[in-house]
């Protein structure tokens, strides 16, 4: 089974969830975990995680050069570029912001001197694996600063994942999504079994929920939800509400608790660095839900 | 003037410094804010506003005219994003959530008429008054929609479009490229981090991206007191940015962020923090 873990807005706690998660149902089964979270990539650190054993370069991407010697400075690129990518520069030199193209090529088909710009592969990013102390491997992405494509190095780290589950005989893979709704979180989502939404109880939070949450509909996966730091804003009962009438079940509440951020000061899941806490207490209560209506049910 | 407020990583609380900055620096600039977030736009749920002067944002799509198109296959092939599919015989097909709008397949297409103007709705642009005496400009991008470059692209086209002395951006998690797109132009960037060992992680790439970009970078270190601040200095250190602040947990940061009131409004003691970093900021700018 492919569970995906998002929630629209970053800093929620969806990584210290899924780690604390991962350390709990990983005596019963036998699980692979995804961080496709390629820009901030953090579901490795929680983990411990300090060696990879394998890397893999993801060269995907494409930018636009322009040969400055023999353009004729006509500016027809800078002119159809789409994402207005290609400047001036103080030498009167046409030339394309490496950092914010996207590699399409329209100014390559639309220059009138064969030859001038050309499209080159670089690298956009790495892909690597390990095994963690707690038995089970990871995978993981980074992508390169200014570069596009962050969601093709999400599907190849969850095919990477799949083909790995097959050779390993693994049965579960838990995907941490990135924060939006853009391509990560669409390949993060995709191909999923179920959505475990995770919010805390803000207008911010709600708001970027039920846009992740439309994602997830449009895949027709069933979601559920987990409100975490569930006290910090006493009052607010939109985000239980909104739930209640969308039919998504809640899986459990966890409290605001120091012992969360210390845990990842620490570079462990909280449940683990802290058993005893009001937030560990909570999450094995969700880990038996999870195990009970989702993954038996 | 533009300067851009990020962080790497997403939660850092880079849209509560951004906005709190904004309403202090209003009183000095004629000033717009742009959310560049377009995946999660919060900027006007901290300033307790609903979105104003909604446009649709539309991209454009290839539309087949079958009956012109002679099956040469070339807009399937300069189709960086792999978005058109032909049948064996070459009849091209569009798949349109993998489409960019680029426009090359236009672009090669030989035959005049062939590819007709087709447009999809992306996402939403808004321009919100605020009761702070500034404009607030957000990008929302539509569910189900990848590509958040097009939004980001079209909300600061729409940022033009108004006039203003001193522009902030708040950009999106993370440091891929339509984060370097929403910071492009800017003279400053405040990198929001914590002093999390993950919070660190993500600022060195922030950081990084800051000197790629050749842009002055400062930092705000946000829940100051929840980890190893030194090793935030050391890291704005090896890349030359200076730490300009530090914002320690509170109680009545959590409590008026979720009310829709910039604690800057407000008389609680953490409002100082903020508006000196503001100050600081005027004082750079001028």
């Amino acid at each position: 089974m492919q569970i995906v873990i998002a929630s629209g807005k970053g800093g929620v706690g969806k990584s210290s969830i899924t780690a604390s998660l991962l350390y709990l149902l990983k005596d019963d089964y036998r699980l692979i975990a995804v961080d496709a979270d390629a820009e901030a990539p953090n579901l490795g650190l929680l983990l411990g995680v300090t060696n990879w054993e394998e890397e893999r370069e993801h060269v995907g991407a494409k930018i636009a050069r322009i040969n400055p010697e023999t353009c004729i400075r006509c500016g027809i690129c800078r002119e159809r570029c789409p994402y207005e990518c290609i400047y001036m520069d103080e030498y009167g030199n046409y030339v394309v912001n490496e950092l914010t193209c996207e590699g399409c090529n329209v100014c390559g088909l639309v220059c009138p001197v064969p030859g001038t710009i050309t499209l080159e592969q670089v690298r956009s990013g790495v892909i690597r694996k390990a095994t963690t102390k707690y038995g089970f491997p990871i995978i993981s992405a980074q992508l390169d600063v200014g570069r596009p494509e962050s969601g093709k190095l999400v599907t190849e780290e969850k095919e990477w994942a799949s083909r790995i589950m097959k050779e390993q005989g693994l049965e579960h893979m838990i995907v941490d999504s990135a924060a939006g709704i853009g391509c990560q979180v669409i390949a993060s989502v995709g191909g999923a079994d179920v959505a475990i939404l995770i919010a805390e109880p803000t207008p911010a939070s709600l708001s970027d929920v039920q846009r992740v949450y439309k994602v997830v509909q449009h895949f027709h996966e069933p979601a559920y939800l987990i409100v975490n730091k569930a006290d910090i804003n006493p009052g607010f009962t939109k985000l239980r509400e909104w739930a209640e009438s969308e039919g998504i079940p809640i899986l459990g509440e966890i409290p605001y608790d120091s012992s969360i951020p210390k845990s990842m000061s620490m570079l462990k899941p909280f449940v683990e660095a802290f058993p005893d806490s009001k937030a560990s207490k909570a999450i094995r209560e969700v880990a038996e839900v999870i195990k009970e209506e989702i993954i038996r049910g | 003037m533009q300067i851009a407020v990020s962080g790497g990583k997403g939660g850092t609380g880079k849209s509560t410094v951004a906005v709190n900055i904004a309403v202090e620096l209003a009183k000095k600039f004629k000033l717009v804010l742009a959310d560049l977030d377009v995946e999660a736009p919060n900027d006007h749920i901290l300033l307790g506003v609903n979105l104003g002067n909604e446009r649709e944002v539309h991209q454009f799509m290839p539309k087949f005219d079958y009956s012109k198109c002679i099956k040469c296959r070339k807009c399937a092939e300069v189709c960086e994003e792999h978005a058109i599919v032909t049948l064996k015989d070459g009849t091209p097909f569009l798949m349109p959530t993998l489409c960019s709008g680029c426009r090359a397949c236009e672009i090669v297409c030989p035959v005049p008429g062939a590819i007709q103007e087709g447009s999809r709705l992306i996402g939403h642009t808004y321009v919100t008054e605020t009761p702070y005496n500034f404009i607030l400009v957000t990008g929302k991008l539509r569910e189900g929609e990848e590509r958040s470059m097009p939004l980001v692209v079209a909300t600061k086209r729409r940022v033009k479009e108004l006039s203003w002395d001193l522009l902030i951006v708040d950009t999106a998690a993370g440091t891929g490229n339509t984060v370097s797109k929403a910071i492009e132009g800017s003279e400053l960037l405040i990198a929001v981090t914590e002093p999390t060992p993950l919070g660190i992680h993500d600022t060195e790439l922030i950081l990084e991206l800051g000197r790629l970009m050749e842009i002055e970078t400062w930092v705000v270190i946000n829940r100051s007191d929840l980890g190893d601040v030194n090793e935030v200095y050391r890291r704005a250190e090896r890349y030359g940015a200076e730490v300009i602040a530090e914002i320690p947990y509170s109680e009545n940061i959590v409590k008026t962020y979720v009310s829709g009131t910039p604690i800057v409004t407000t008389n609680f003691p953490e409002a100082e923090i903020f508006r000196k970093i503001a100050d600081k900021i005027y004082n750079f700018l001028r």
